[in-house]
């Protein structure tokens, strides 16, 4: 059965992050505040950067502002203006990414001014931005979310929300239920999915942790992965990135929720978590750390595999 | 030349195409999605939706094989792809706004250097289109000047009827060939009235204010408002019908390997960037100008119309929700006089 | 050779092993005149700690049938601390090949010192006979011949009267 999801305080919250966004901006706490706006067609938003005190009313916060804007702060998007302090607004599941980036080194939190948002929930996809938040219509992240409430942040508005329903999760099950297949059942699984991959990169171009300068997989010389868009070159693509992502990945699933061409990414980077989970007690997005999982060790790690 | 055609015989046809060994692709739904792809029946095909890829990569493939290499020794052999053996097509179900792209695509690739590999799947393959009775707010071909009914680009226009069937115009030799050796299928008019067509609700632009304004802007702060939220994907390009961007690349050892073609997007940084490290389009706003402006100035320059058919597909699967549509809008509301 | 074992298939195993110790074993096993099968193509790194897992995805689709990846045991890094690196690194990129259904008995990880000729070719030996056992892996070759269907030459129905002349 749909169950309607309570979105009431929305409309709240926009008013909130306008009011500060007046303030900040207007006082000089900081250069630029990047936010969500609406856009052109009903319901839909996209993220936006303002400077100027009197834009503050551009700011919105619906169910349809799916973004994680923290990839705005990274060395990738070099034409934000990144000078001064810099005002953002991030949802539980986006701080999560931010405060790996500030373990990394690619952030200093002084140079920023959090506004979190106490979120609860939003749309899956953008194809109907202004359709109804309800228990179909949801993000699958959203609907095993523990972070709804940002934590640590500069500002949050003093909203309240009712929280969400219980919901079924999506992707504790969906691994499970690809574990219990057998291996030429998986391969087939993601052959399939990995097929249709056309390699236009939105996985990797939203992530906030997919900064390198030169990309592993735009490198031809050597060629360590094939660049065509061809079924073996993709499934190396994505298992690569899952590499690259494993202990850092905190599930902003930003990477499932912009492919054009529908491949379940976020399995791949919530199965690594749990595993990592599992062997190394060790969580993405919790707190900042110098070094993750897998770039560190304990001399007494598990190695029963290792002959 | 005008005939009508019943859904049942419409299906027949198709399955009998299938028997010929002819290779059929229509929308058919592939997992979560509906795509143009080959149909193993008529049953495949899925006319409700928009497929979510266009009808492009029926002639200029995601990638596909230029030669083979493989050296033994000293020795170096080269094989050529033998363009006879791609496949007789016929694509149905093919939407005016991905239909007009085609001839879009035969200007670029017929300029100065004929490209073999486009050009002969092109020459084997019937465009079979079909007008649209629904739009969405993505959709904006009616803002650019073509219409959910337009036959541009199609060998035969399906047009659907009232009370089932569709009517079907012939708007070239191909067509009115396919019409005579499958009459059997088709009727005489009966007089039966279409169904009434889908109306998006954009209203037209002023094409030329645009370029206007684009001939005279090329350094503008407006650039940077726009594609500050750009994340340099290639998901806009890669769904556009009308995109025609590509790489070329050797894959395989020194001992044997293929050089591959395969699609490429302006927006990506690596696009432009020169083995010095040098990059000319250096920034984001400097690739999404490019993108705007071959669709609007560069490419009307050289042919004389637009890059664009409305699909509205970038604008459905854009990561960051950029809507070309609602740019363009900005931009015609610009001052377009030259400063 | 045994007559009956001619037509028997031969995999190929890539070792991928850190200099300082397997590679040295490995010596101390040839200078020995230890005997083991010729199915392996060892590479040699500077630890396994540089040995990146898209490596192995690379020597798959190249046409591996099994791979080793051996190191020096832990405490022993000619580095302090590339083993124990590579020891996480392995453990996850494991659980990640099994999940996408590559059978992790075509893999073997193993710590062999410089002087344990022995070992070297025990493992090297069970390994071979291990994917001997196994045939060989199809998976990504096969996936390595696929194409996108807008880029294939033939339509399947075309193929089956191209194969019939």
């Amino acid at each position: 059965m749909t169950q309607t999801i309570n979105t009431s305080g929305y409309s709240a919250i926009t008013d909130s992050i306008r009011n500060e966004a007046r303030r900040i901006l207007g006082d000089g706490t900081v250069s630029a505040v990047i936010g969500y706006t609406s856009s052109r067609r009903e319901g839909s938003t996209q993220p936006t950067v303002i400077t100027k005190s009197e834009d503050a009313d551009k700011l919105l916060f619906t169910a349809a502002c799916l973004n994680n804007l923290v990839v705005y702060l990274t060395k990738a998007k070099k034409d934000v203006p990144h000078e001064g302090r810099i005002g953002i607004i991030v949802k539980g599941c986006d701080l999560k990414a931010l405060v790996g980036l500030l373990g990394e080194s690619q952030l200093k939190r002084e140079n920023l001014y959090l506004i979190g948002i106490p979120c609860n929930g939003v749309l899956g996809s953008l194809f109907n931005p202004s359709a109804e938040l309800n228990s179909e219509t949801i993000a699958p992240k959203c609907r095993e979310c523990t972070d709804r409430i940002p934590a640590g942040c500069d500002f949050m508005p003093d909203v309240e929300t009712v929280g969400l329903p219980e919901l079924n999760p999506f992707y504790s099950s969906e691994i499970a239920r690809l574990e219990a297949l057998t291996p030429v059942e998986r391969w087939e699984y993601w052959k399939e999915q990995f097929s249709k991959c056309i390699k236009c990169y939105a996985c990797r171009q939203v992530c906030p942790f997919c900064f390198c300068e030169q990309c592993l997989c735009d490198r031809n010389r050597p060629q360590m992965v094939e660049q065509t868009p061809r079924p073996s070159g993709n499934l190396a693509w994505h298992l690569v990135r899952a590499m690259h992502l494993a202990g850092r990945c905190a599930g902003c699933a930003e990477c499932e929720r912009v492919c054009p061409m529908d491949i379940p990414l976020n399995l791949l980077n919530r199965k690594m978590a749990k595993e990592l989970k599992e062997m190394y007690n060790s969580e993405a997005g919790f707190e900042v750390r110098e070094k993750g999982p897998l770039t560190s060790f304990d001399e007494h790690d598990d190695q029963s595999f290792i002959r | 030349m005008q005939k009508q055609i019943t859904e049942a015989n419409l299906r027949l046809l198709i399955d009998s195409l299938i028997l010929k060994r002819q290779r059929v692709i229509g929308p058919r739904q592939s997992g979560s999605m509906v795509l143009y792809e080959p149909l193993s029946s008529a049953s495949d095909l899925v006319l409700t939706e928009q497929p979510r890829r266009s009808v492009k990569e029926a002639f200029f493939p995601v990638c596909e094989d230029l030669l083979e290499y493989s050296k033994q020794g000293q020795q170096v052999e080269l094989a050529d792809i033998e363009p006879d053996r791609f496949p007789e097509t016929v694509i149905f179900g093919v939407r005016p706004c991905d239909a007009a792209a085609v001839p879009v695509l035969d200007s670029v690739f017929s300029w100065d250097y004929k490209d073999h590999f486009y050009l002969k799947r092109r020459e084997k393959t019937t465009i079979i289109g079909l007008a649209c009775n629904t739009a969405d707010d993505s959709c904006f071909c009616t803002a650019v000047g073509l219409s959910p009914d337009n036959p541009k680009g199609t060998d035969l226009m399906l047009t659907p009827l009232t009370g089932g069937g569709c009517l079907a115009e012939s708007h070239s030799e191909k067509g009115e060939a396919f019409l005579i050796t499958w009459k059997d299928r088709f009727s005489e008019l009966d007089g039966t009235k279409p169904l009434p067509l889908a109306q998006p609700a954009a209203t037209p632009f002023d094409l030329k204010k645009i370029k206007n304004w684009l001939d005279n802007h090329f350094e503008d702060p407006v650039w940077d408002s726009i594609a500050v939220r750009c994340v340099g994907c290639g998901a806009c390009a890669f769904v556009c019908p009308a995109c025609h961007c590509f790489d070329i690349i050797d894959e395989g050892s020194e001992k044997a390997g293929k050089r591959r073609k395969f699609w490429d997007a302006c927006g990506f940084s690596k696009f432009t960037n020169h083995a010095s490290g040098h990059n000319p389009r250096n920034l984001q706003p400097k690739r999404y100008r490019n993108r705007i402006m071959h669709k609007f100035k560069y490419y009307d320059d050289k042919f004389g119309q637009t890059l664009c058919t409305g699909c509205g597909r970038c604008i459905r699967i854009c990561p960051v929700g950029i809507d070309i549509a609602g740019v363009l809008e900005e931009i015609e509301q610009q001052d377009d006089s030259v400063k | 050779m045994n007559p009956e074992n001619k037509n028997r298939f031969e995999p190929k195993i890539i070792a991928f092993v850190c200099t300082w110790c397997t590679y040295a074993g490995a010596d101390l096993a040839g200078t020995s005149r230890m005997q083991y099968p010729a199915n392996v193509r060892v590479i040699k790194f500077p630890c396994t700690g540089r040995i990146d897992p898209v490596f192995i995805i690379k020597a798959f689709q190249q046409g591996a049938d099994g791979i080793l990846i051996s190191g020096c045991h832990p405490g022993d890094c000619h580095y302090i601390a590339g083993n124990y690196h590579a020891r996480r690194r392995f453990a996850a990129f494991r659980k990640l090949l099994e999940f996408i259904g590559v059978d992790l008995n075509r893999i073997q990880f193993s710590w062999v010192s410089a002087a344990e000729g022995g070992k070297w070719v025990d493992v090297v030996t069970d390994l071979t006979e291990r994917v001997r056992n196994m045939g060989p892996m199809v998976e990504f070759k096969e996936l390595a011949l696929e194409e996108q269907w807008s880029g294939g030459l033939d339509s399947p129905d075309l193929q089956q009267v191209y194969e019939a002349i």
